[in-house]
């Protein structure tokens, strides 16, 4: 129990401080924010329940009013904003990254986490997101999903990036990436 | 007190970690009032730390601090035990100072209001009144370890375990650590590499590779130990790789 | 870095927190309902009034706080222009910066520590179905602990690139990055065990 709980806590933490670093050059001139990598990474290390926690305990700092989201923003501040979408997505989408990281046992861990992250970190993730950024901009779902087409090629460096980082921290701490320990 | 202390005791107490034996066979029984662990790195001295807090559990053997088991029976144990670790940043769990305070009365059964009345006493008794709301992450190092001594003195453990209490410290804090070490009217267990921390203990116990190589008061076993180290130094050993 | 606002004292600082959460709360389901241009303009600024009694400053800073906003307002106000449907889009906006701007109001006057109590308050029904309210808490309150402590080791980490490299570093912190997270969750677990009975 303790464990769970200091887990939970140290990656709500890990996806406030991602918010926090400068955004990185993907390619030169197209930033990308890592916050959504901290989701990804939520779900591939810890698992479905305890990912999908540690997320829900990130929206929870927010909801409080911390500045955490990358940006500076909170919960209230993006509450009319086409972001909510994707905030209230990222539980559900460390919950799916986490399932099927639990599941895709027959690969190695890398490959399996890189997949769980498209499957979580992105297809649920925007499964979500559009369809309320599209309510809130009074668009239509398919003007909305031409837009985060934009997101689609930082959304994928961030999965790969969420796999390999998962293959890395598990030859250093096997212990420690519960997805596949419990 | 202490008519309900018999102190820690194990017995046959073996830690296997990662598959490799960290602490082998130890029967041992603390009661003295002042008790030093001396030991290398590696030596398994920390390991040892944590089995008697209960924070781990034999891989055989017995482990009772005041007649009951501390890794099975955690209620009891906050009663018994407390640990100050080496780092106070691996101890401080919560952002101010009053919730890091109130967390162990809490657990010990008080209610919210209780410890929160018992935390804002101390602060006055020591003087800190206005360090209530504050970051920890504002306090310097000294205050840190300070803290974390206030945070363990809170829940009044018939026994306190140091880890190595006074590394790192510069000389104005260690000193005034080491004289609030010596009034403690407390059981205290310290683990350490340097043997001019235990120059006041009734007695020391040296741990070499997850055994105890001598036991007696200090006068007998750190020069014993230091003799040892001095050899040791003399050779080339950093290009040892540990297994 | 943590504190959302250094609360100005006003008349509004002595609300109850939850009585400004449900007005927020409230309002932003008032202006969803609405779309008529007009209405939400006048409620952006009835919005900016309320913010009179903090301060002349505060009101005249409250443009400066919604600049962020830009690239929204770009996007859905060029793509409503573009279809044709420039009303809709700009009832869009108005909606965005009137939250933004209550939200901005209710953060202003309220302390952190007062809407977490009004969080518990409001959870603690949930707890006979099961909602572990307490250790929920716990973990919020861990988590602001460790927030300065992971964000001062990804400035270190990039100090001690830049040491060593010309280059700016990039994905290469990430993996010590989320080692330290593990680290401080081991020995932050064995901190929670040494003072905790039944967590």
């Amino acid at each position: 129990m303790e464990r769970t709980i200091a887990y939970v806590a140290l990656f709500a933490a890990l996806i406030a401080a991602l918010g926090f670093m400068p955004r990185i050059d993907l390619v030169a001139g197209v930033p990308i924010t890592l916050q959504s990598f901290g989701v990804m990474l939520a779900g591939t290390v810890l698992g479905a329940r305890r990912g999908a926690l540690a997320v829900l305990v990130f929206v929870g700092l927010i909801a409080l009013g911390l500045p955490l989201l990358s940006g500076g923003a909170n919960l209230w501040t993006v509450l009319y904003t086409p972001r909510i979408g994707y905030v209230i997505g990222f539980p559900v989408a460390a919950y799916v990254t986490g399932w099927l990281t639990e599941r895709l046992t027959g690969l190695p861990l890398g490959a399996a986490a890189a997949l769980a992250s498209i499957g979580g970190g992105m297809m649920a993730l925007y499964a979500i997101g559009i369809p309320v950024a599209a309510y809130m901009n009074e668009f239509t779902l398919q003007e909305t999903a031409m837009g985060a087409l934009a997101f689609l090629p930082g959304d994928l460096v961030k999965a790969g990036a969420a796999g390999l980082v998962t293959g890395q921290l598990a030859r250093m701490r096997p212990g420690a990436v519960l997805s596949r320990t419990t | 007190m202490s008519e309900f202390s018999h102190g820690i005791e194990l017995q046959f107490a073996s830690v296997t970690l990662g598959g490799k034996p960290v602490l082998e066979d130890l029967t041992l029984r603390l009661t003295e009032a002042r008790i030093g662990v001396l030991g290398r790195n590696g030596s398994g001295k920390t390991t040892l730390l944590r089995l008697m807090a209960g924070l781990i559990a034999p891989d055989r053997g017995q482990v009772r601090v005041d007649g009951v088991d501390p890794f099975r029976n955690r209620k009891a144990t906050l009663a018994a035990l407390g640990i100050l670790f080496q780092n106070p940043d691996h101890q401080i769990l919560f952002p101010t100072v009053e919730e890091e305070l109130a967390f162990g009365l809490v657990q010990q059964g008080l209610t919210p209001e209780e410890a929160a009345g018992r935390v804002a006493a101390l602060l006055v008794a020591e003087g800190r009144a206005h360090w209530a709301k504050v970051p920890v992450s504002t306090l310097s190092q000294g205050q840190r370890h300070y803290l974390c001594l206030m945070t363990v003195l809170l829940m009044q453990p018939r026994t306190i375990l140091l880890d190595e209490p006074l590394a790192g410290l510069d000389l104005p804090t260690q000193a005034r650590l080491a004289r609030r070490f010596a009034a403690l009217p407390q059981r205290l267990v310290t683990i350490t590499h340097d043997p001019a921390v235990l120059a006041g203990a009734d007695r020391v116990l040296w741990l070499e590779a997850g055994r105890i190589v001598a036991d007696g008061p200090p006068g007998e076993v750190v020069p014993a130990f230091t003799a040892e180290m001095d050899l040791i130094g003399a050779q080339d050993a950093d290009a040892d790789l540990a297994g | 870095m943590l504190t959302p606002t250094s609360p100005v004292e006003s008349p509004y600082s002595r609300w109850p927190a939850g009585v400004k959460l449900a007005l927020v709360a409230g309002l932003g389901m008032v202006i969803g309902a609405l779309s008529h241009v007009a209405l939400l303009a006048m409620a952006l600024a009835l919005v900016w009034l309320t913010f009179l009694p903090v301060g002349r400053a505060e009101a005249a800073r409250l443009p400066l706080r919604l600049r962020p906003l830009w690239p929204f307002i770009l996007v859905i106000g060029g793509w409503h222009i573009l279809r044709g449907t420039p009303d809709v889009g700009l009832a869009v906006i108005l909606r965005m910066l009137i939250m933004v701007a209550a939200a901005t109001l209710l953060l202003l006057t309220t302390r952190f520590d007062a809407l977490l109590a009004t969080f518990s308050t409001l959870f603690r029904p949930f707890e006979r179905l099961g909602l572990p309210v307490e250790r929920i808490a716990l973990a919020l309150a861990m988590a602001v602990r460790f927030i300065p402590v992971l964000s001062q080791r990804a400035a270190d980490l990039a100090l001690a690139w830049r040491a060593r490299s010309a280059r700016n570093p990039r994905h290469r912190l990430l993996t010590p990055l989320a080692l330290s997270a593990l680290d401080e969750a081991e020995r932050s677990a064995e901190a929670l065990r040494a003072r905790s009975a039944s967590v």
